[in-house]
């Protein structure tokens, strides 16, 4: 029976959609964003900005959890750290967000370099809940620390440059698509692929594990920093409860199991599904995460390769990958 | 400095924390189990518990009867959910392997902290019995509070309870046959999916256990599952998965973690002890 499936898949060839149209597709995609950027109105903007940020977030948790078998559930100890760097350098010293920007996400790489000493000794649920943890345990430490104003937070001064930052994401987000991209189709993620299948038999074939998975935990902890700092200068406020909320990672969580875990592009469907449902039950507050959590258990229920997957499946094609990354 | 820790590390610190450990125990002990036997990590086990803490309230307020009473409403009806949830929903998820039944523990985390706080608004609630204040003097200037006494009878009761059920019931030895050998198991006549069921129904009665205990001693919100689920999973860790008396050890632990940290660093001391543990000896002080 199982080797009749695999008879059957192995006829439908898979086309994969790359190369040239999809990269002028892309360019045609990033235009149209610049000038929305530029010309919508401030509701427009906020909205795009929350797309870009959550976009590159959720690629970044893809690359953990559906590349390399990291499930991280802490993703928001970079995101809280980033924008209490940004309120420090800002408030505190007086610099402009650019700078603060940049010191959040250094310290985000750094942070990620330094936990993964720790973190790397652990697989699977130890892996997930560890991270957990850690954001749990600077939620309560920047609660009762008095630099960063205890429980009451602290606020960004000045009124940010909206545009500019909306602009900013939007670039990190195509540099955060970019390079996971590259990465993925270097000998690294031939490497990552084959240790998140098996990780025993990838390393006795020679792949240094170690190195390949700090190489992408350390780039998902910038990428989530950058996009934590920014997110702060947007919105001005920040509370050690909002900053390192798990809520942060179950919207990572649910984008990325919605629009099919372990595809490339399968977080960017994610990631618009999630912000217009998102936009659409803030009608209904209070019940947002109930439809959330609901709409992710039937998802994993009956649609278990998400959207995309689902679609790539049927349809026998793949987006921006090759057929050595997906997950049999 | 010498003052300082003189003033953290007092006989009356110690007794506390001590007492404080059953209560530990039993919010780790239902985490513990479902690790060990049907091999999952239950994110949604810090919301059962809340849920438990909100059923014991109300029943006891719309009943007026003492809170601990309560039990034998919640823990029946706790076991039936958890053997509905693990029958209906997460037998079947489990079929696709364990990431996907994390994550639907995760979702079922969400969906219930949000349902708790739309039928029980964010208020802060606690159940304040009428021994809650009373103390029990002891020579040298010590006390035992009655409450903390109370709290621990029950949680060591719960526990033998547990550990006279998996081992001397049918059932009981069904369950732990499933934890060392599915296939062996299955082919001794145990059905596999009853055993998962009844393992969760089980888990859940602990929840609600730890539920009435959690609010008996501290104030509480909807959304305080999650520090409750990190605490129970800090007593799997430090025990060693699916070992009851691991169980007793990590509550321990954490009890007098919790105290000697105090009021502001208790949770902090907690979460420190948990991730050195977590990188010293993963597989727990227990483990098989």
């Amino acid at each position: 029976m199982k080797k009749a499936e695999n008879l059957s898949t192995r006829q439908q060839p898979i086309r994969v959609l790359g190369g040239l149209p999809m990269l002028i597709i892309g360019i045609i995609l990033v235009a149209v964003l610049v000038v929305l950027v530029f010309v919508g109105s401030s509701n427009t903007r906020r909205i795009l900005t929350n797309v870009f940020l959550y976009c590159t977030m959720a690629c970044m948790w893809n690359l953990l959890s559906g590349f390399t078998g990291m499930t991280s559930l802490g993703q928001q100890t970079f995101v809280g750290v980033a924008g209490y760097s940004m309120a420090v350098m800002v408030t505190t010293y007086g610099m402009s967000y650019i700078v603060g920007w940049i010191v959040g996400g250094a310290i985000g790489a750094v942070l990620a370099l330094v936990l993964s000493l720790i973190l790397f000794r652990m697989r699977g649920m130890y892996f997930a809940i560890a991270t957990w943890v850690i954001a749990e345990a600077l939620k309560t430490w920047f609660t009762s620390w008095g630099f960063v104003g205890k429980g009451g937070g602290m606020t960004v001064a000045g009124r940010p440059d909206r545009t500019m930052v909306c602009l900013l994401a939007l670039i990190l987000c195509v540099v955060a698509i970019v390079l996971i991209y590259f990465l993925l189709n270097s000998k690294i993620g031939l490497g990552l692929t084959a240790m998140r299948d098996d990780a025993d038999a990838a390393s006795s074939v020679g792949v240094n594990i170690f190195r390949s998975k700090l190489i992408c935990f350390v780039i998902a902890g910038l990428f989530c920093a950058l996009a934590g700092g920014l997110y702060y200068r947007y919105n001005g406020t920040i509370l050690p409860g909002s900053g390192f909320d798990i809520e942060w990672t179950v919207s990572l969580v649910f984008i990325v199991i919605i629009g099919g875990i372990g595809t490339m592009a399968g977080p960017i469907v994610g990631t618009v599904v999630y912000i217009a449902l998102d936009e659409f039950l803030a009608k209904y507050s209070g019940w947002s995460n109930i439809i959330l959590g609901l709409i992710a258990i039937l998802v994993i229920l009956f649609l278990p390769d998400g959207i995309l997957g689902t679609l790539q499946k049927k349809l026998h094609f793949e987006i921006l990958s090759q057929r050595r990354f997906s997950k049999e | 400095m010498l003052e300082v820790l003189q003033n953290i590390f007092t006989a009356q610190n110690a007794i506390s924390g001590i007492l404080l450990g059953g209560l530990f125990a039993v919010l780790g002990v239902g985490m513990t189990i479902i690790f060990g036997i049907v091999k999952l990590t239950n994110l949604a086990h810090g919301e059962f518990v809340i849920l438990g803490a909100f059923c014991s309230t109300l029943i006891s307020q719309a009943l007026d009867i003492d809170p601990i009473l309560t039990l034998i409403i919640t823990i029946p009806l706790m076991f039936i959910i958890g053997m509905v949830l693990q029958s209906v929903l997460i037998n079947r998820v489990m079929l696709q392997g364990s990431e996907p039944a994390l994550l639907v523990t995760f979702g079922l985390s969400i969906i219930l902290q949000d349902a708790m706080l739309l039928l029980f608004s964010a208020d802060a609630r606690k159940m304040n019995p009428s021994y809650a204040q009373s103390n029990i003097s002891l020579p040298g200037g010590l006390y035992i509070p009655v409450l903390d006494l109370i709290l621990l009878i029950i949680s060591l009761v719960t526990i033998l309870v547990l550990t006279l059920f998996l081992r001397r019931t049918y059932m009981g030895r069904a369950i732990r046959a499933t934890s060392d050998d599915i296939v062996a198991a299955s082919l001794m006549g145990v059905s596999i999916k009853k055993a998962y069921a009844v393992a969760m129904g089980i888990a859940m009665a602990t929840a609600a256990v730890a539920g009435l205990c959690v609010g008996m001693r501290w104030t509480f919100y909807p959304s305080s599952g999650g520090e409750y689920l990190l605490r129970a999973f800090g007593v799997v860790v430090i025990g060693g998965m699916g070992s009851i008396p691991g169980a007793l050890v990590g509550g321990l632990v954490f009890g007098l973690a919790q105290v000697f940290g105090g009021a502001s660093y208790g949770l902090l001391a907690s979460y420190v002890v948990l991730i050195i543990m977590l990188a010293v000896r993963p597989q727990g002080l227990f483990s098989k």
